[in-house]
């Protein structure tokens, strides 16, 4: 096969502003995605190791409920099995104003906080339980005893495996295109069918996809140093 | 996943047809014809009611008829002898290279005539035209191209006429969807007030909504579709039987009767035909 390369497809025409559309959209859903999901990871995760079984259970539910579903799955749920629950004004309301969006914000980040949740039990349970017990004995209560001492000390050991799941978060946000979220891949799609140039489009989502990712982990692996506990947390390198 | 299964096939098809091509490539094809005593089409398996495997499993569709009724007596009269016609299956991505690999001599089902395709092989004259159009809920303020401001309008990523729609109708909120499924799961549920394809797509998929008769196809078509039936480019003598099968077809009212027998209130699916059409059809041989 002779395949004539044609990279000015990526910056002759709408390109572009497509890609930088795309990639504004792919940012803005994730970032957002990955808030609800660090909120709903750290409140389950933490649910899921407390002296009372209703809330572990509770927890467990959400966890093996929403991870072991495709996200695909979640997608089409979000868009196509929530609006129906809501009054006709209402859907038409959010239907006009980014319901695509906001479907997919809700399926990646409920998805990935499930996720999340079990990165963050696993911290919490490297912690060795007199920690716990000191916590209590010292006069806190349980409540105060997770929010003061344990979280903050899971948080910091659980950074390399939450930046690993905050990048899939990223990457996962492609799927939000089968709801029609124009997202990174999606405007890749487009140059392709416009241009017939599939390796260049290609190419040009894989490198900012790429860029992206190695900057969250170079900030990642940064925040990890600055909030190292000296003495706690063993430290490699 | 099937955007990738596509890709691969093309691929190698694509490499087969360079060896084939080294082999040495036949190129009249009415000696070929004369030759075998075949007439290998590349039709569809699923594109109802064109070319598709029915309930009793036969292999049947407008375009199929076509081809036995109209291009067959022809091609027939210019080898001198009976022939027989042979099926393949084709699909968007695996015609063209069938096609140029002798592997097929026609490709008969639902291939739109572009300038881009002429390019690469040869186009009959058109045998079914048909348009972008949009599928509505009855009784919806949308009646075509015009009144779409404001609305939200589905429509699948590449088509020609979402490329239309983002152009030259920026007043529209246009959603796209990567399949039909999800588009028109979009519009049943209200997600989007209309969803806009080819009519003949929305006339069928308006025949499998849950209750057809909620739904309407309205609007003239804002794009262009016309169907052709596909050669390899450059082969005149076989180019011009086919031609005059289709033309036969128009003259003597076999093809309106072929029409009716799909298209009409009885067939497969109902597409009436209007004068616009008719008289696009009818122009091609000079009336």
């Amino acid at each position: 096969m002779n395949y004539q390369f044609k990279w000015s497809v990526l910056w002759s025409g709408q390109s572009g502003v497509w890609l930088l559309q795309g990639l504004i959209t792919t940012v803005e859903i994730s970032a957002l995605a990955w808030v609800l999901a660090a909120a709903l990871g750290i409140l389950s995760g933490a649910l899921r190791t407390v002296p009372w079984k209703p809330a572990r259970a509770l927890a467990t539910a959400y966890v093996e409920f929403f991870r072991n579903v495709p996200l695909l799955v979640w997608m089409f749920f979000w868009y196509f099995g929530v609006p129906p629950l809501l009054p006709r004004a209402v859907q038409d309301w959010i239907f006009n104003h980014g319901a695509e969006f906001w479907a997919g914000m809700f399926a990646l980040g409920v998805y990935h906080g499930a996720r999340m949740s079990e990165v963050i039990r696993s911290g919490i349970q490297a912690i060795p339980r007199t920690q716990f017990e000191a916590s209590v004995a010292m006069g806190l209560t349980t409540f105060q005893a997770y929010r003061l001492v344990i979280v903050p000390i899971a948080l910091r050991l659980i950074v390399p495996p939450a930046t690993s799941e905050s990048l899939n978060l990223l990457k996962n946000s492609s799927v939000a295109l089968t709801i029609s979220v124009a997202e990174l891949t999606f405007q890749t799609r487009q140059i392709e069918t416009y241009t017939a140039k599939a390796i260049e489009a290609l190419t040009a989502g894989t490198v900012i996809y790429l860029v992206l990712c190695v900057g969250i982990a170079a900030i990642m692996a940064r925040v990890e140093r600055r909030f190292a506990i000296p003495g706690l947390i063993a430290r490699g390198g | 996943m099937k955007r990738m299964f596509s890709v691969v096939v093309a691929v190698a098809v694509a490499l087969g047809l360079s060896l084939a091509s080294s082999v040495g490539a036949q190129q009249d094809t009415l000696a070929k014809i004369k030759e075998t005593g075949v007439l290998t089409i590349g039709t569809r398996t699923g594109s109802p009611p064109f070319a598709y495997v029915n309930k009793n499993n036969e292999w049947v569709g407008f375009s199929i008829d076509l081809v036995e009724m109209l291009v067959k007596p022809e091609v027939q009269k210019a080898v001198g002898k009976s022939i027989k016609i042979e099926k393949k299956e084709s699909t968007p991505p695996t015609r063209i290279p069938l096609l140029s690999s002798n592997a097929v001599d026609l490709i008969a089902g639902t291939m739109t005539d572009t300038p881009q395709r002429r390019e690469a092989v040869d186009f009959s004259l058109t045998f079914f035209y048909t348009g972008a159009q949009f599928l509505v809920k009855k009784g919806s303020p949308i009646k075509g191209v015009n009144d779409l401001a404001g609305k939200r309008v589905a429509a699948q990523q590449g088509a020609t006429n979402a490329k239309i729609i983002r152009e030259k109708y920026p007043q529209a909120q246009l959603r796209e969807f990567p399949d039909q499924p999800a588009a028109f799961q979009a519009l049943l549920q209200g997600q989007v007030d209309a969803y806009t394809n080819d009519g003949i797509q929305l006339y069928g998929l308006k025949a499998k909504a849950p209750k057809p008769d909620e739904w309407d196809v309205v609007g003239d078509f804002y794009s262009e579709e016309p169907y052709g039936m596909a050669m390899r480019k450059g082969d005149a003598k076989f180019k011009a039987a086919v031609d005059a099968g289709l033309k036969n077809g128009f003259e003597s009212g076999k093809y309106f009767e072929i029409y009716e027998k799909w298209f009409g209130p009885k067939g497969e699916l109902p597409y009436p035909m209007t004068p616009q059409v008719k008289a696009y059809l009818l122009k091609q041989i000079g009336k």
